[in-house]
């Protein structure tokens, strides 16, 4: 709206407006800034009320206690102290890091491979392929746990008859201690990778295709052209997706609720199920909002280095 | 275009003005019009026959009912109730809940009813609603747990099973013999509770075997969860699982159809499944749940009571509605037309047991007496504590995980750290 063109047209009333004594002055909200500001203004409340506010709130609530006898109380940094001495929550860190580690490399690194194939080969059914890729995204991740929660029973359920076919175990999927967090990371990845493949596919149509005519003349071969034409035009994309999917895979809950209650052996105890457990169903509320900080800095360590990473390879 | 632009900055304005007032506290949805909204996890149609009576009687009122999925019930409500949400006027609580509901200010006081509900139910049921001295909340229905026996499987594996009469009570020891010997003779599953990893169901196992409730104390908020009895209760337990009798994957309340397809044996379930089951080309009967060998004959009691939020904007319908469904007879027996359960209401339930028995024809028959029997003579209550709710979730995913092949001494030593942690702030 407001472009060069409109600046120029008001380069010369700005000239016949300069002040004079007994000259109207147009007040400030009529001006460019409080337009920009009216624009603005939605972004800013919502990030204040949805954000800011409640952050704020979680902190100020971290550092009091609350009991039933003596009431609400200020303790400082005790609900802090309090939870890294209780091994539940040393669990839940631990849990919470380990997935992070696996789950965010594996759904960048199949949403990229993924996109490329949709892309830059040419196969049969392309189309219905990506299709049938990105269908999971338009279920609720309710109903894709339930789903999943089928096929992973240990009983008659279709992994295990797949499983049967080959001539292998049945195994404990959501069950067992040692299957269960994997487990939760494929349903994850079931929906995440085709989430993040559409964001990807963007980014590789934008890449101009004379760039791989060139590599192409100069004798690359596929793989050389994806290392060195595909991924340094991808960067910007990726980086959004790599960033992106941390924090909501930071953020992961319904599908622990429904399917593992973050068990067995606090094997799926992720840091998201941990602050729910805490605040609603065991009432503490003081160590719950501590929990809720601590995510929040843990969050925001990690996508701190993958930005310097990203940024250190520019 | 500048006018354009300063209509839609003002569009802007206006919309940043709207969020901020959607974001503030509002009246909610309860007030003066007659409407009671009331929440629980029961499906609804469960609730058609008290709601319409209700309303018949009520002139000017109007019952809204909401479902939240059992599962996630007890902590949403506490998520709710605790934010203040005056869209919820009378709503369903746990029976042991209700101490901790009522220390947090989310129940309102009904101590001016205590007369007429003490009337109105057993010592038993009224006392559940008691908080330092004090009604907090009205039983609307009680509960016991009977065994289902597969007859068919049985015959094919040319057992006798137990008949309904208490004295006769099968063994956990011997039903899991029998139950062996039908997986033989080709049942899929032997033994099955229908609530696999809920303190409710397997609080008679230790029972049973003498190993108390598992919360001591002169305040009720001491553990002791992993004394001997309780790890033998909870070792028999497991090996139900380890040794096949019973499937790991399938979760509670999931299990009721495994029965009334056939494919289980021995099924331990609520009054609720004799309806559930009548449907079922299962040749079934009734029996009464087993005990241990040499120990105590205990059955699991108790239900959901209902109480006002403080919260609510129309406390008083709110509290019509909950007299109706709870004191009046009429309104607690509407309140079980659409599933089995037993009223609280005891002259509700009078009028209520008798039909048991013909709920599923002959299948069904001794239901009724078995039922009383069982809500007289061998009904443990859950303890009463304001801790129960972080007991039970503690305690559920112990069970949960000794189902799936923990070492039950280990897990319950666990268990009651992790209870004594969180306690810590009730003290």
């Amino acid at each position: 709206m407001s472009g060069p063109s409109t600046r120029a047209g008001d380069g010369g009333r700005a000239v016949s407006a300069r002040p004079r004594p007994g000259h109207y002055r147009r007040p400030w909200w009529r001006g460019t800034a409080a337009v920009a500001l009216a624009f603005l203004l939605p972004s800013l409340v919502a990030l204040t009320l949805l954000r800011l506010l409640p952050g704020a709130t979680a902190l100020w609530e971290s550092l009091h206690h609350t009991s039933l006898l003596s009431g609400r109380s200020f303790v400082g940094l005790g609900n802090y102290l309090d939870l890294f001495a209780n091994a539940d929550f040393r669990g839940a860190v631990a849990v919470t890091l380990l997935f992070t580690l696996v789950v965010n490399p594996l759904q960048v690194a199949v949403s990229v491979a993924l996109a490329v194939l949709y892309t830059r080969r040419r196969m049969a059914g392309s189309k219905v392929w990506r299709a049938l890729v990105i269908l999971p995204i338009a279920t609720p991740p309710a109903v894709s746990a339930v789903v999943w929660s089928v096929i992973f029973r240990p009983e008659g359920g279709l992994a295990n008859a797949l499983l049967a076919v080959v001539g292998l175990p049945p195994q404990g999927f959501l069950t067992s201690p040692d299957q269960a967090l994997a487990s939760i990371i494929v349903l994850l990845s079931w929906i995440g990778v085709g989430y993040w493949m559409l964001f990807l596919i963007a980014g590789i149509n934008d890449i101009p295709a004379e760039l791989y005519e060139a590599a192409e003349l100069d004798g690359a071969s596929p793989v050389r052209a994806f290392l060195n034409v595909t991924l340094p035009m991808l960067r910007r994309p990726l980086s959004f997706v790599l960033v992106a999917a941390t924090v909501s895979n930071l953020l992961v809950f319904a599908p622990v609720q429904i399917l593992t209650g973050g068990g067995p052996e606090g094997s799926t105890n992720l840091l998201m199920y941990d602050i729910y457990s805490r605040a609603y169903s065991l009432g503490d509320m003081g160590r719950a909002q501590a929990e809720v900080v601590v995510l929040v800095v843990i969050t925001l360590v990690i996508v701190a280095v993958q930005f310097r990473m990203l940024r250190s390879e520019d | 275009m500048r006018k354009r632009q300063r209509v839609l900055a003002s569009v802007a304005g206006a919309a940043s003005l709207a969020l901020i007032a959607a974001c503030s506290p509002g009246s909610g949805d309860g007030g003066g019009d007659g409407t009671i909204q009331f929440l629980g996890p029961e499906d609804p149609a469960f609730f058609e026959p008290l709601i319409e009576a209700f309303e018949a009687s009520h002139e000017g009122y109007t019952v809204e009912y909401t479902q939240v999925p059992f599962d996630q019930y007890n902590s949403t409500v506490q998520q709710r109730l605790s934010a203040g949400d005056e869209s919820i006027d009378v709503y369903a609580v746990d029976q042991p809940r209700v101490p901790w509901m009522a220390a947090q200010g989310l129940l309102e006081d009904l101590s001016d009813l205590e007369d007429r509900a003490r009337e109105a139910t057993t010592e038993g049921q009224y006392s559940t609603g008691i908080h330092q001295d004090k009604l907090w909340a009205l039983p609307v229905w009680n509960s016991t747990q009977l065994m289902f026996v597969n007859q068919d499987a049985l015959a094919a594996a040319d057992i006798e099973g137990p008949g309904t009469d208490p004295s006769e009570r099968w063994t956990w020891e011997q039903t899991a013999e029998a139950a062996e010997a039908a997986q033989e003779a080709g049942t899929e599953w032997g033994l099955l509770l229908e609530q696999t990893d809920f303190y409710y169901q397997l609080q008679p196992l230790m029972e049973s075997k003498g190993g108390g409730s598992g919360v001591v104390g002169e305040d009720m908020l001491d553990q002791d969860v992993a004394n001997a009895e309780w790890v033998e209760a909870m070792e028999w337990f497991g090996a139900t699982f380890e040794d096949g009798l019973s499937p790991r994957g399938v979760g509670t309340f999931e299990t009721s159809p495994l029965f009334s397809g056939g494919d289980v044996a021995f099924f331990v379930g609520g009054p609720w499944d004799l309806g559930e089951f009548a449907d079922s080309d299962v040749d079934w009967t009734v029996a009464p749940m087993p005990y241990f060998e040499g120990g105590e004959e205990v059955t699991p009691s108790g239900s959901w009571s209902w109480g006002v939020n403080p919260a609510s904007q129309a406390k008083d319908a709110a509290r019509l509605f909950l007299e109706y469904a709870a004191l009046d007879p009429a309104g607690n027996l509407a309140s079980t037309e659409r599933q089995t359960i037993i009223p609280a209401n005891t002259e509700a339930a009078e009028e209520y047991l008798p039909r048991m028995d013909a709920l599923a024809g002959d299948r069904s028959a001794g239901a009724a007496d078995l039922i009383s029997h069982e809500v007289a003579n061998t009904g443990v209550v859950r303890p009463v504590t304001v801790g129960y709710a972080q007991f039970e979730e503690v305690m559920n995913t112990a069970f949960a995980d000794i189902r799936n092949g923990s070492d039950a001494a280990s897990r319950l030593e666990q268990a009651g750290e992790q209870l004594e942690d969180a306690w810590a702030p009730l003290r």
